[in-house]
C-alpha cells in the first residue's frame, strides 16, 4: 500500500494527519504538482480527476478523494474513532466537515487558484473573484470562530476528521490564500493552538 | 423528525430520492428560497449555515448537508445498501460520489449561480466565471459517458448514492441549458434507467 502525495498541498496533508492520528505508516510517493505530474496519462489511469492524494491498494487498485480514503482506513483500523461511531455521531461529524469543506476551505482554494501565479495559465483566473472569496474566507473564520465557542473541537468533544480539515483549511487560507488570521477570534486561536500541537499537525 | 426542504431546489432532492429508495416516509416542512426564508434568523437557529435540507430528530436536534443527512438514515436502515457494502466500497462509493460532487453538481450549480437571475444580488456574480463552470460541467458529462462504457452505475454493479448526486445535478442543468447528448450513449442509457425509477420522482 502506498499514497501518491504532495506536501504542499492541502488535500494530501488531510490524509497525512488522519493516517499520523490512526498510527499508522503508510510509504509516501511524491507527485510534483507544480510540474504537473498528477496529470500525466499514467497518474490520470490512476485518478481520472487528475487530484492527490491517491491510496495504491495491495491489489493495483486505487482510491482517490481524500474523505473516501479516510472512510476506507477508518473501517480498517477504527480506533482511534474520527468518523463516528453510531448513526448520529457519524452524521453529526459528517455535517461538520462538509460545512467546513464547503465554505472556509472551498472559500480558500477558489481565493488562491484565482489570484496566486502558481495557478496561471492551469485555469482562467478572475482576480476579482478571488478577491471576493478572500472575503468569504474572513467571514468563515468569523462564523467559525462563533460555532466552536467554547467546546473543544469543532464536531464535539473529542478530535475528529472535522477538525482535520478545519485545520488544514486554517492553515492554508493564511499561509497561501493570504488570509490574516483576525487575534479577536479568541476561540479560534484556542482550538488552533491546541490542533496544531498535536504531533499529527507535523505530518 | 421532519426534514425542511424546499422542492426545487436541488439538495433537497438528494435526499428525498435516497429516502424514496430506502422506503422511509419522513414529514417534510418547505422554507421558501425564493423569500429568503432560510436567511432568517429562527432559520439560522437551526441551520447557521442557512442551506437546505435540514433533517430535524425527536429530541430537537439538527443535522444538515445532505449527504451527512443521508449517512444517518443508511446508519440506521441499512438495506438497501445506498452507500456502500463493505470497507472497500464504502470507500469507492464516497470517492465516486464526491466526484460527481465536485465535477458534475458544482459546476453546474455555480453555472446557475453566476448567471441566474434568481441570484442576481444574493450573491457577487462572476459571469465569466458562471460560463467557464457550464463548459467544464459539460466536459464533465463527456467524460461521465466514457465512465459509463464498463459499468452498469457510477460506482459500479449497484446503485448507489453516487447515481442520485449525478441525476440531480443533471436535471439541474436544465436551468443553463445542460443535458444529456443523444450521442453519449452510455451517459444516455444510464440517465434513462436511473430517471425511470419510481425514487426519481421523489
Amino acid at each position: 500500500m502506498k499514497i501518491y502525495d504532495f506536501t504542499l498541498a492541502p488535500n494530501p496533508r488531510r490524509l497525512r494527519i488522519f493516517v499520523a492520528e490512526k498510527g499508522l505508516k503508510i510509504p509516501l510517493e511524491q507527485v510534483d504538482i507544480f510540474a504537473g505530474e498528477n496529470r500525466t496519462p499514467e497518474m490520470l489511469a490512476k485518478n481520472p480527476a487528475g487530484g492527490l492524494p491517491i491510496l495504491e491498494l495491495d491489489d493495483g487498485s486505487h482510491l482517490a478523494e481524500s474523505v473516501a480514503i479516510c472512510r476506507y482506513l477508518e473501517g480498517l483500523h477504527p480506533e482511534p474513532n474520527l468518523m463516528g461511531k453510531d448513526s448520529r455521531e457519524q452524521a453529526f461529524i459528517e455535517m461538520w466537515n462538509r460545512r467546513i469543506e464547503l465554505g472556509l476551505f472551498a472559500a480558500a482554494g477558489r481565493a488562491f487558484q484565482h489570484t496566486n501565479e502558481l495557478f496561471k495559465g492551469r485555469l482562467k483566473q478572475f482576480p476579482e473573484f478571488g478577491a471576493t472569496q478572500r472575503e468569504t474566507v474572513a467571514q468563515q473564520l468569523q462564523w467559525l470562530d462563533a460555532q466552536i465557542g467554547n467546546k473543544p473541537f469543532i464536531a464535539g468533544d473529542h478530535f475528529t476528521i472535522a477538525d482535520i480539515t478545519a485545520e488544514v483549511a486554517v492553515d492554508f487560507a493564511t499561509q497561501m490564500a493570504g488570509v490574516k488570521l483576525d487575534p479577536a477570534l479568541k476561540n479560534l486561536a484556542r482550538w488552533h493552538k491546541a490542533v496544531s500541537s498535536r504531533p499529527s499537525a507535523k505530518a | 423528525m421532519k426534514i425542511y426542504e424546499f422542492t426545487q431546489a436541488p439538495n433537497p432532492r438528494r435526499v428525498r430520492v435516497f429516502l424514496a429508495e430506502k422506503g422511509i416516509n419522513v414529514p417534510y416542512e418547505q422554507v421558501n428560497l425564493f423569500t429568503a426564508d432560510n436567511r432568517k434568523p429562527e432559520f439560522l437557529k437551526i441551520n447557521p449555515m442557512g442551506g437546505l435540507p435540514v433533517l430535524e430528530l425527536d429530541d430537537g436536534t439538527h443535522i444538515a448537508e445532505s449527504v451527512a443527512i443521508c449517512r444517518y438514515f443508511e446508519e440506521i436502515k441499512p438495506e438497501p445498501r445506498l452507500m456502500g457494502v463493505d470497507a472497500k466500497d464504502k470507500a469507492v462509493v464516497e470517492m465516486w460520489n464526491r466526484r460527481m460532487e465536485f465535477e458534475v453538481l458544482w459546476n453546474i450549480a455555480n453555472s446557475f449561480r453566476h448567471t441566474s437571475d434568481f441570484f442576481k444580488g444574493r450573491i457577487p456574480q462572476v459571469k465569466e466565471f458562471g460560463e467557464v463552470s457550464r463548459g467544464a460541467g459539460l466536459k464533465r458529462l463527456e467524460w461521465l459517458d466514457t465512465v459509463l462504457a464498463d459499468r452498469e452505475f457510477i460506482a459500479g454493479p449497484r446503485y448507489t448514492i453516487a447515481d442520485i448526486t449525478a441525476l440531480i445535478g443533471i436535471d439541474f442543468g436544465r436551468t443553463t441549458g445542460i443535458k444529456v447528448e443523444e450521442n453519449q450513449k452510455n451517459l444516455a442509457r444510464w440517465y434513462q434507467a436511473v430517471s425511470s425509477r419510481p425514487s426519481a420522482k421523489a
